[in-house]
């Protein structure tokens, strides 16, 4: 995997194929990005059956069209 | 200093007192791993009821406990093996309790989709513990893979107090198959390598 592998490649093993230790800046990547989904996905969109509304990407979504 | 780490070491503060506290009363450390399942049991409860931010707070008293205990145990100098296998044995209970927890509330609002979500995310939740645990009875360490209960307590928490917990269970359930995958590969690597080696 690692010999021809392009860099995409080679990050989305990485983050497939987890080694790096909490606190290190990979970490705070895979941190970021797991918040970004769950904040900002619409709970709608994932058929939420506890929490309403479109969340913040439907709210800047709304206020770009109005 | 990263992000994740400086949280860490603002939330050692407290526990830090805490620690001492336990060690101070002598609490012996088993005593705190089952009070921390026992919490985490009120915790599932309210999740049941849909009472998440409750649940959330519940659940950050219970995971203190679950925390404090290993390290209590050293200060105490009651490191055992059997305080090990008592604490990795609890920990699943917890794990399983707040899972159905979620699965009752799903199946009360007639969501069998979520109740299928979330039971598939605890039957990975289990198998990352026991993957890790097996494979480490055939290689030195497995310690492969991103979705551990610490993760899973984190993501939690942050589910319940800011009613996103779909969106947690979808990451719990995503990353927790990938953390299994890793630990069956990287454990047939492992195992594979020494029979190439005499061939």
């Amino acid at each position: 995997m690692k010999r021809a592998a392009t860099l995409p490649a080679r990050v989305l093993w990485n983050a497939f194929f987890w080694t790096y230790e909490r606190a290190t800046w990979q970490y705070d990547v895979m941190v970021i990005a797991i918040l970004a989904f769950v904040w900002l996905t619409p709970p709608g969109w994932l058929g939420d059956p506890m929490a309403h509304g479109s969340g913040p990407i439907g709210w800047v979504l709304s206020l770009l069209h109005s | 200093m990263t992000f994740t780490g400086l949280i860490g070491r603002i939330c050692m503060f407290p526990l830090r007192a805490i620690i001492t506290t336990c060690v101070r009363l002598r609490i012996h450390p088993n005593v705190l791993t089952f009070v921390g399942v026992v919490i985490n049991a009120i915790a599932a409860h309210r999740l049941a009821h849909g009472r998440f931010v409750e649940a959330g707070v519940i659940m950050i008293a219970a995971n203190i406990f679950d925390f404090i205990d290993g390290k209590v145990a050293i200060e105490l100098g009651e490191v055992s093996k059997f305080g090990g296998f008592w604490d990795s044995v609890i920990d699943r209970f917890s794990d399983i309790v707040l899972f159905i927890g979620l699965i009752y509330l799903y199946a009360q609002l007639g969501r069998t989709d979520y109740v299928m979500v979330a039971s598939f995310a605890m039957m990975f939740a289990l198998m990352t513990s026991y993957t890790r645990a097996r494979a480490e009875s055939l290689i030195s360490k497995c310690k492969v893979g991103f979705m551990e209960r610490p993760e899973r307590i984190v993501l939690f928490m942050i589910g319940a107090f800011t009613n996103r917990m779909a969106a947690v269970l979808w990451v719990i359930l995503v990353l927790s198959i990938f953390t299994v995958a890793d630990r069956i590969i990287l454990t047939y690597r492992e195992l594979r390598e020494p029979r190439e080696a005499v061939a």
